[in-house]
Formats: C-alpha cells, structure tokens, sequence
C-alpha cells in the first residue's frame, strides 16, 4: 500500500498513519492476514523516527485492526475487513450538503469535529 | 515491451564481453587442471574406469579414461559456452555479468572436483568393479567450488552511477505529493507456481537420496530450498531514494537509484515467452526480470540500457510514485 506523510500538517504524524492503514483497509487494499512493513523499513523510507511508526502500530492493536505478533510484525485482523461503504456514502452525502450550503472546508471539519465531542 | 537501443545504451557490452571470456576462461583451466592431474594417474588407474554409480552404491557405468575426462571437459565447455552467451549479448546489468561469472566459474570447478574425486578412490584398484560409491565426492564437488564462484562474482566490477539527463517523459503517470510531503510504497510478493513447482523439486530430490541412501545427495535438496526461499518471496519498495526488490532472506536485493531511472510503467509479463521461466531472470535485450507469475509488472528503464520487471500487484501506484521520485531527484 501507499503511504505519505504531510510533516506540514496539523495533524500529528503517527495519526496519520494511522488514518492510512484505516483507509487501505477499507478500500481493500489491505486484506486481513497481510502484513505491514516492518516499522524500522517504514521509518527509514518515510525518513520518520522509529518510535512514531511503533506507535502508530501500537494505537491500530489497540484498536483492533492488526496484531502484533513476535517475530512475524504487524498482521491486519478480520475486523480490518469492515465494509465501509455506507459511511462513505453518507460522508458524501454529507459534502454535498456542506456545499450546497456553501459552508468552508474549515467549517465543515469543525462540524464533524464537534459532532464527535457529543 | 521493447527495450531502447542507442550508442548510450550499448556501453555495458565491453564490460559483458570481458566478464563472459574471462569467467569461461577461468573455468576452462580449472577443469583441464583437473584432466591433467587425473591423466598423470592413468598407470595406477583399472581400465575402464567406474563412471556411474547405482543407487545401491555399485559402479554400473564404464568408461575409458579418456573418454571420461572428455565427457567433463565437454560438459563443462558446453555449460561455458551457454552462460557466457547469456553475459556476452544480456550482460546490461552488474548483476547479470556477476551471476554469469560465478555460474560458470562454479561448473569449471563443480567438473574439476567430480572428475578429481571420482577418479582418486580408483587409484590403486585392479578391476573398477570394487570402486566405492564417491557420495563424498559428489557433495564436496557440489560446494566447493563456491568459493571460487564468490570470488569470480567479487571481482566483476559493479556498474558506474550514471544519473538521467532528463526527468521522465510529461505523459507518464504520477502521484501528486505536496510540496514537503513524503511517500513510500511497500508490498510483498510471493507464491504463485514458481513457489510450487521449487517446493515439488525440494521434496522430490530430498526422497530420491533418502530412497538411494546417498546421504551425500541431500546437499542438493538443501541448496535447492535456500533458493526457492531466497529466490521466491520479496519485498518491493518505492521511497524518495528509488527502487528496492529485497528477498526475504536479504540476498539478492537490487536497488535502482531515482536519479537512475527514466521511466516508471506498468507492463504485462509473459514468463516463459520473456524471461525463460520464474525466479530472478535475465530476458531479451539485458532486462533483469523478477518473474514470479504471469500478468502485471512493475518496468523500470534505467540508465545504461537496464531494464527491470518485477511482477507485483498494484503496480499502477508504484510506477507513479517512482516516476514521481524520479522527477524530484533530477
């Protein structure tokens, strides 16, 4: 799978890893039972210190989307195979509504932002 | 899925030409070293002498002792002159001309050993019939002569970095990436029936020499898997610093610089038709091939007429990001 970093973003770099492996899970280009690379060759590629990359991996065990296995690294669960489909589908609905509304990128993120406060 | 020919494309034929004399040259002495030590034995040597060996350990094959030693040396010869012609006209890569090297350094060596270990235990024997089986030998004559291999590999000097001129053509497809943003590329490639097909050739080898009880004969079963496995499971990685196809094992690995590379795409792989059959290859025009099944391939035509293919899925997102790293490093 493709992976980018954005050191730019707001967005912590470990979280957006994470957001990755969510999003390739989805789409299906990461089946339960493959394995992620191994954090050191990630690090090395993405020029990232190790430990962002180990705790990246750390949060997607914790919430359930690979298992960390000794020796065999980072193995994508069942759970990973999720069909995300219908929430894509809302959150295109949701865009377009946001747009027909005329509301800016950053207000429309605040409102989802929001929304997952409640 | 032709390759570019041109004056600048043609400047690894020198070096491929003097690796393939030199090598097939070096294994040509080797083995008539050994034809001259063995033929200096000819008076304490039974006539005919044993040749093959049953799977009982027998001798059930004969020859004169010429014509023995004319057998290795044709065999040696013959197996020269093929891997040198794969170095002399397919020789583009450091890789290709190393491999070549050590395959036919190996077989001068693997010919001088048979034939030096076969024919030493008959010294001294009045009818060839008593000749023990040289199981020994065979193993012996299977690993030693890796080492003058490694060192024929060694000596063959790698190719000189040689940067592109120009970024990659305008309609090769790309991945957009913000101005300080960062991509890498990973996936594993394995299986498929090249996988098979070793694992049959593991196993079926491993019973032959448990089923004769030449015990000797499991080093070739042995040698056999480390290839299968060094040979049949990779990884492939496209980051800001080009190309790398690694074998799980860690060796072979290749690593293609993106300041080496012209163009990126996406092309379909017949195996047998361009490579010859599955494994780290060398096809028509010096392409190095990492061929694990048919259908759809990373291409990657670098510098100095070197082409690589490597058959992996996706690899639609792989030939942008590279053609996109190769931009960046112009």
């Amino acid at each position: 799978m493709l992976w980018r970093i954005d050191p730019a973003s707001d967005e912590p770099l470990y979280s957006q890893l994470v957001a990755q492996v969510h999003l390739a899970a989805a789409r299906g280009e990461v089946a339960p039972g493959d394995r992620l690379p191994a954090a050191r060759e990630l690090a090395e590629s993405l020029e990232l210190n190790i430990h962002t990359v180990l705790k990246a991996y750390q949060q997607l065990r914790d919430q359930g989307l690979i298992e960390l296995r000794r020796g065999r690294g980072a193995v994508v669960t069942g759970a990973a195979a999720r069909d995300l489909s219908p929430v894509e589908k809302a959150l295109a609905a949701f865009l377009a509504a946001a747009r027909d509304a005329r509301l800016s990128p950053q207000a429309t993120t605040t409102l989802v932002k929001e929304a997952m406060k409640r | 899925m032709t390759p570019p020919s041109g004056p600048s494309t043609e400047a690894w034929r020198p070096h491929a030409r003097l690796a393939a004399a030199c090598s097939a040259l070096a294994a040509l002495v080797l083995v008539t070293v050994a034809a001259v030590v063995v033929w200096s034995w000819r008076e304490d040597l039974p006539d005919p002498v044993a040749s093959h060996w049953s799977g009982a350990g027998r001798p059930d094959g004969f020859m004169s002792l010429g014509t023995f030693v004319l057998t290795t040396v044709a065999m040696v010869v013959g197996c020269s002159l093929l891997f040198g012609a794969i170095g002399w006209f397919r020789g583009a890569a450091s890789s290709t001309r190393r491999t070549v090297a050590a395959a036919t350094v190996w077989v001068g060596g693997f010919g001088a050993t048979l034939l030096l270990g076969t024919v030493a235990t008959q010294r001294g024997l009045d009818d060839a019939a008593q000749a023990t089986a040289p199981g020994t030998a065979l193993a012996l004559a299977l690993l030693v002569p890796l080492v003058p291999a490694a060192v024929a590999a060694w000596l063959v000097p790698g190719d000189p970095h040689r940067p592109a001129v120009a970024p990659p053509d305008a309609d090769a497809a790309r991945t957009r990436l913000g101005p300080g943003e960062r991509a890498v590329w990973i996936r594993r490639v394995g299986g498929g029936p090249a996988l098979a097909a070793g694992g049959v050739a593991v196993v079926g080898t491993a019973l032959l020499a448990v089923f004769l009880q030449v015990w000797a004969m499991l080093v070739a079963p042995v040698l056999l898997a480390l290839a299968v496995a060094a040979m049949f499971a990779f990884t492939v990685r496209v980051d800001a610093t080009g190309l790398t196809v690694r074998s799980v094992l860690g060796w072979p690995r290749t690593h293609v610089p993106a300041d080496e590379i012209e163009r990126a795409r996406v092309s379909r792989v017949s195996p047998l038709r361009d490579f010859g059959g599955w494994g780290w290859r060398v096809g028509a025009g010096g392409r190095t091939g990492v061929v694990l099944r048919a259908g759809e391939s990373l291409e990657v035509e670098r510098t100095g007429g070197r082409g690589l293919v490597v058959t992996v899925d996706d690899a639609a997102t792989a030939a942008s990001l590279l053609n996109t790293v190769a931009e960046r490093a112009r």
